[in-house]
């Protein structure tokens, strides 16, 4: 209950967004009738519908995972939440929960008219309908959670940000580097699934990286930092541990590429 | 002695925060007995703001413990802000919120909420309902923050600077509403404030805070009993020495004569000496004006 409590307390004044979905969902209703050929209109209008959909889910929910507790706490009124019998992870939970709530809505109030009305989706089957607005929920969860932790970053202007810096850059050159070993052994399948895990546990470390900066953080924005910065390190490290793992039983397994040498293709 | 250290509203033990290099609060030590109202003085930066912080929960002392009922805040303040009452010194309740909003929120967070006091205590601020909070004035956030904070029944009332920028119309108000609370139901309170006058009637005991250390931890009534306030006249020969019996916390002669403020002895017998009653604030500018001499 108490969670719900603050996932409403956050949707209040927010009713801009929606307004902004209904709009972009009339743009893409009137995208139909500028154009001659039904068939067409109707691809049309359907592909308007889930690209300005998703497009908004996903602004909503990076703006919004932008400012959902840093804004607060730079403003000064996180203490209006910690003053209330609420625990850290109501707090958190609550905040998450409001934001995936208004990016969704506002999605599917931005693309699912004209999608509907377009008639195309009798043509798509129900598993694909779901695996749409499942990744489009999943990218907004990623976002939400990405720029939650970005934003106490930067704001909290500690020197904490150049760990964070390190972090960043020696996880990308790492994901790099498993992910160039793979492709030179053709394993484009592991690769894909590599990427896949390293989301899913990156997405994991980014909402524990949250939940540790309103329980251990709580008004203190800097301290707040530092179990941000700390927590994605390690999450960072062990996700590269396992990422290199899996790498390396993925090419002991494989069986070796064969280049054979084609007579038309050798140099002269 | 244990039981009735678990039912203390207020225990520091120790207290110590830090910024980096800056020691912003160093070993306060002191105790709020049910029932009191302890009002927390300082100057601006004497580190109030820091001490309120770490006994809400919101800040983790750097040193020493910080205990609200008997149980340490930082790890239990889930449970323990289900019997405080706080007004912080900005009003911090979100800005597009309306007062009804609010306490719509807030009531449905506390099985203790009081609806009909809390209706009441809004009527009597006459505070517009429907208003978002960010576009009440400064008095009336005020007051809805102290309607809201009155609203679980709380048995501890933490009151941060709550009449800053008041004016005295809105700050009577508030003391009334205190008062109110103070008579019906004896909830302790502690109040921060830089209003010494109209902290006067209300407080029992008093701290001083002063670059971060507890200067003073004492009843109102014992300050005023161990402190004199004479004055001369010019035509009086008294000179500051003759005074040093008495150990003069802080004296000042002019052409207009002399006053001082005495620790110790009675100067009634004096002759030229008059004798006055000291009010909360001139004590309070003596401490503070000796402490930063001494430092």
């Amino acid at each position: 209950m108490s969670i719900l409590a603050v996932t409403r307390r956050e949707w209040t004044g927010r009713r801009n967004v929606l307004l902004l979905a209904a709009g972009l969902s009339v743009i893409s209703i009137l995208s139909m009738y500028f154009e001659a050929d039904p068939k067409v209109a109707h691809e049309k209008a359907t592909f308007m519908g889930i690209f300005a959909g998703t497009a908004l889910a996903w602004v909503v929910a990076l703006l919004y995972g932008a400012t959902m507790v840093s804004r607060d706490l730079e403003e000064r009124r996180f203490g209006f939440f910690l003053n209330q019998p609420l625990h850290a992870a109501q707090i958190f939970l609550g905040k998450v929960l409001a934001g995936l709530g208004l990016a969704l809505l506002a999605g599917l109030l931005a693309g699912l008219p004209s999608v509907l009305l377009s008639g195309l989706w009798r043509q798509v089957a129900l598993k694909d309908l779901g695996a749409i607005v499942g990744v489009g929920l999943a990218g907004c969860l990623v976002l939400l959670l990405l720029f939650h932790a970005v934003s106490i970053q930067v704001r909290s202007r500690s020197l904490w940000l150049l760990l964070d810096l390190v972090v960043w850059t020696a996880f990308f050159a790492g994901v790099r580097w498993l992910s160039l070993r793979l492709m030179g052994a053709w394993a484009f399948q592991d690769m894909v699934h590599l990427w896949l895990g390293l989301l899913a546990g990156g997405t994991l470390g980014l909402g524990i990286a949250g939940y540790l900066q309103v329980a251990e953080g709580r008004a203190d924005l800097q301290r707040g930092h530092r179990w941000v910065s700390i927590t994605l390190a390690l999450t960072a490290g062990l996700l590269l541990l396992a990422g290199w793992v899996d790498t390396a039983w993925v090419l002991k397994h494989r069986p070796p590429v064969a280049w054979t040498s084609q007579p038309g293709n050798r140099s002269r | 002695m244990t039981s009735q250290v678990e039912t203390l509203p207020i225990a520091c033990h120790q207290v110590g925060v830090r910024y980096g290099r800056t020691q912003a609060l160093n070993q306060a030590s002191f105790q709020v007995e049910p029932g009191q109202v302890y009002a927390l003085l300082g100057r601006n930066g004497s580190g109030k703001t820091s001490l309120v912080r770490c006994l809400l929960g919101h800040q983790k002392p750097t040193a020493g413990r910080v205990e609200l009922f008997g149980q340490e805040v930082w790890s239990a303040r889930q449970t323990l802000m289900h019997r405080v009452g706080v007004v912080a010194e900005e009003p911090d309740a979100p800005p597009l919120m309306t007062t009804r909003q609010l306490v719509r929120f807030c009531g449905s967070l506390y099985p203790t909420w009081d609806q009909a006091g809390v209706d009441q205590r809004l009527g009597r601020f006459r505070i517009p309902m429907d208003l978002p909070f960010g576009r009440l004035s400064r008095g009336q956030k005020g007051q809805v923050s102290l309607a809201l904070a009155l609203g679980p029944k709380p048995a501890l009332l933490v009151l941060d600077d709550p009449t800053l920028g008041l004016d005295a119309v809105a700050r009577r108000e508030v003391y009334d509403e205190l008062l109110g609370e103070l008579g019906e139901r004896g909830t302790t309170v502690l109040i921060t404030t830089h209003d010494l006058a109209g902290i006067e009637g209300l407080a029992d005991r008093i701290g001083i805070l002063h670059q971060g250390r507890l200067l003073v931890d004492a009843s109102l009534e014992d300050l005023k009993a161990r402190h004199r306030k004479v004055s001369w006249a010019p035509t009086q020969a008294v000179d500051p020495t003759d005074l040093a019996p008495f150990a003069p916390l802080w004296s000042r002669t002019g052409s207009l004569g002399g006053e001082a403020i005495l620790t110790q002895g009675d100067p009634s017998q004096v002759p030229g000496l008059q004798v006055h009653p000291l009010s909360l604030e001139e004590l309070f500018v003596a401490l503070v004006g000796e402490a930063e001499v001494a430092s």
